[in-house]
């Protein structure tokens, strides 16, 4: 499980940064005191505007970044003091990580497989059920530059459950894929969770989180403003669907209509 | 400390699973190093055999009876001629068509056959162009040659016994002049050159793939996806810094292979290179193949280090041109060092592993001055394997 206690992440911007974010201020504060706790066999999604706070929460989860202040605790492990205890347990994908373009996506599955130390024998197998799944057998062998968008997702999607983790974290997992490779991605997340697995993505596709997150956690200028299943928002905001839920919500706290 | 031998094994796989890196890193640097050279030998021969073959032009002014026969009998080719205009031959020879113009005083002979002591020496000018090549070989073979052979033919007929005029000659039947050490003398020559070359060698040997080994994936967003993997940031570097290591060691040993395999086409014509004695012992051997993998550890870890620094490839290439050139000017200071280096010398980095390398092949060097110079390489190598691992630390500097 994942429990976050009190998360903030401040980031301080030079000139240039806060130039080009039209700002005066040197001090951006991308998440604030967020809380929250996601339990294995659900799917926790993080909805938001762009520069919510989402992408940040995530990235410190996954100890990419440092957290300014509070905690994070990823299967009972601490991020900032066992990160790589933190990491075995995790996939993480984002659009920013990319995998190496000059390698074909046989080679970076297997450099990653034996980077989590699993043995030769379960990732030939585990290479054979991922590939299978999202269709990858035919363009193995391709290297990683020779893809197209869709394939290239597929790929990273396929290398960052290499060494099937228990947490599965995907920033924004069907960004720029097709429908059709978008909903096998959606599958297999829901796959995941039947699995007993926690997956935790973020998103600002509402139909999407509606769809396939059992728990919804509202991010509105790098504070939590709401979070619960979608009856529970639907109820506490009094609206119809989610789409509404978020705008009565980000109303309330940014004002106007 | 698990992860160093994939990520180590993947950098190596970049270069040596390329055809393309495997042409651009190891043989076209070759390739062009060996055309280069043989084309710079080549010309520079056939520009000594033009100037062997070229048949002197010579105008002599007020030349004594029988000069022209003399200066003909020395040099065959030797086209002579008389000034009949003096400023029109020295315009031919500011411009390259005349060679040498000798002019005696007049009445030379006369002068040269009543001469009494206490008479006013007759003195013969020669005027010549340094800048051109044709006239510089014509000065140096007969103002410095065929004249004094003449002045001693003419002093012959003055004097009954030459060599009564003698006092003492030097080394003019001494073949056995040079009393040296072999090996020590070809170790002095190389010891000049090699810190140069390793420096080189190992340094733009790795500099290429190094910009590109950090700051090539921080560009292309790669670098995130090693950073979410099981493996703590030192295994990363580590992992780098040896593969880094590996190739510039591989390129170093091709281009060295190279350079031996293909030194008469590109050398031949080299003073000093004829009959070097370039053979080492087994103990010059283990002491220069330990301090060359210090050597390459510690350029590999700079290399990597300044790249970890940069946001993009331009720019790490940028960061490493001054590093490069200080590295290369500590490398190439051992040939002008004539002094015996005191022993604090020996921990100022790089420059004692130029010192050490010159010192192991002229077989100078003490255990104490080599265990600190290969000590100092190791340990600031070590030193900056640790900053490199805290950079990966940093957000801001991984830009993440």
């Amino acid at each position: 499980m994942i429990e976050i206690k009190n998360l903030t992440k401040i980031y301080k911007l030079n000139k240039k940064q806060m130039k080009e974010s039209k700002t005066t201020n040197p001090i951006k504060t991308a998440v604030n005191d967020l809380s929250l706790n996601a339990k294995p066999g659900e799917i926790y999604g993080l909805l938001g505007p762009n520069g919510a706070g989402k992408t940040t929460t995530l990235r410190c989860i996954s100890t990419i970044i440092k957290p300014t202040k509070g905690e994070i605790y990823v299967g009972g492990h601490e991020v900032q003091k066992e990160p790589e205890k933190v990491r075995e347990k995790m996939g993480f994908l984002t659009g920013d990580i990319k995998l190496d373009p000059q390698f074909s996506v046989d080679y970076m599955f297997d450099f990653f497989g034996r980077l989590h130390q699993i043995p030769e024998d379960q990732l030939k197998a585990r290479k054979e059920e991922l590939f299978t799944y999202f269709g990858i057998q035919d363009f193995s062998h391709k290297k990683i530059k020779e893809l197209s968008t869709g394939m290239a997702q597929k790929a990273a999607i396929a290398v960052c459950l290499v060494h099937d983790p228990e947490i599965v974290i995907f920033d924004e997992p069907t960004n720029g894929l097709d429908v059709v490779t978008a909903r096998s991605v959606t599958d297999y997340l829901k796959k995941l969770r039947d699995e007993g697995k926690l997956v935790i993505i973020s998103t600002h596709v509402m139909s999407e989180a509606e769809k396939i997150c059992d728990r919804i956690g509202i991010i509105v200028d790098g504070c939590k403003v709401a979070e619960g299943n979608l009856e529970q928002l639907l109820h506490e905001t009094d609206t119809e669907d989610l789409e509404d839920a978020f705008f009565e919500l980000y109303r309330n706290i940014k004002g106007g209509n | 400390m698990g992860g160093i031998k994939q990520i180590c094994g993947k950098e190596l796989a970049r270069v040596f699973k390329d055809k393309k890196m495997i042409f651009s890193v190891f043989i076209l640097p070759v390739l062009i190093m060996v055309g280069i050279m043989t084309l710079v030998n080549n010309l520079s021969k056939n520009a000594e055999k033009d100037v062997e073959t070229h048949h002197s032009i010579v105008y002599v002014q007020n030349a004594p009876a029988g000069f022209e026969d003399f200066l003909k009998a020395d040099d065959k080719e030797c086209e002579i001629l008389t000034v009949e205009d003096r400023t029109s031959v020295e315009d031919m020879i500011r411009g390259g068509d005349a060679d040498l113009l000798i002019e005696f005083p007049e009445g030379f002979m006369d002068a040269v056959t009543d001469y009494h002591a206490g008479d006013a020496v007759p003195q013969i000018k020669t005027y010549y162009n340094p800048s051109e090549d044709y006239s510089r070989a014509a000065y140096n073979t007969i103002s410095t040659g065929v004249l004094e052979t003449y002045r001693e033919m003419l002093l012959s007929q003055r004097v009954d016994d030459m060599a009564g005029l003698t006092v003492f000659t030097v080394n003019s039947d001494n073949p056995d002049m040079v009393i040296q050490d072999e090996e020590k003398a070809g170790g002095k020559v190389l010891g000049m050159m090699l810190p140069y070359f390793v420096t080189i060698l190992l340094f733009a040997g790795a500099m290429g793939i190094g910009t590109d080994m950090v700051a090539g994936e921080k560009e292309r967003g790669t670098m995130a996806s090693l950073l979410v993997s099981p493996i703590k940031r030192s295994s990363i570097v580590l992992g780098k810094v040896f593969a880094l290591m590996i190739i510039s060691g591989v390129s170093s040993v091709v281009y060295v292979g190279a350079m031996v395999a293909f030194m008469p086409q590109m050398m031949g014509g080299l003073s000093g290179v004829d009959g070097l004695n370039m053979t080492l012992n087994t103990k010059q051997i283990i002491m220069l193949a330990l301090l060359l993998i210090a050597i390459a550890f510690l350029y590999s870890a700079l290399i990597v280090l300044v790249s970890v620094f940069a946001k993009t490839v331009k720019e790490a290439s940028s960061y490493i041109m001054p590093v490069y050139m200080l590295v290369l000017v500590l490398g190439i200071t051992t040939m002008f060092t004539t002094k015996t280096p005191q022993e604090w010398v020996y921990a100022i980095p790089i420059y004692n592993t130029s010192l050490t390398l010159q010192g192991i092949l002229t077989q100078e060097i003490t255990m104490m001055q080599y265990g600190m110079t290969l000590g100092v390489t190791l340990v600031l190598g070590a030193i900056l394997i640790g900053v490199i691992a805290k950079a990966f630390e940093s957000e801001k500097v991984m830009a993440i």
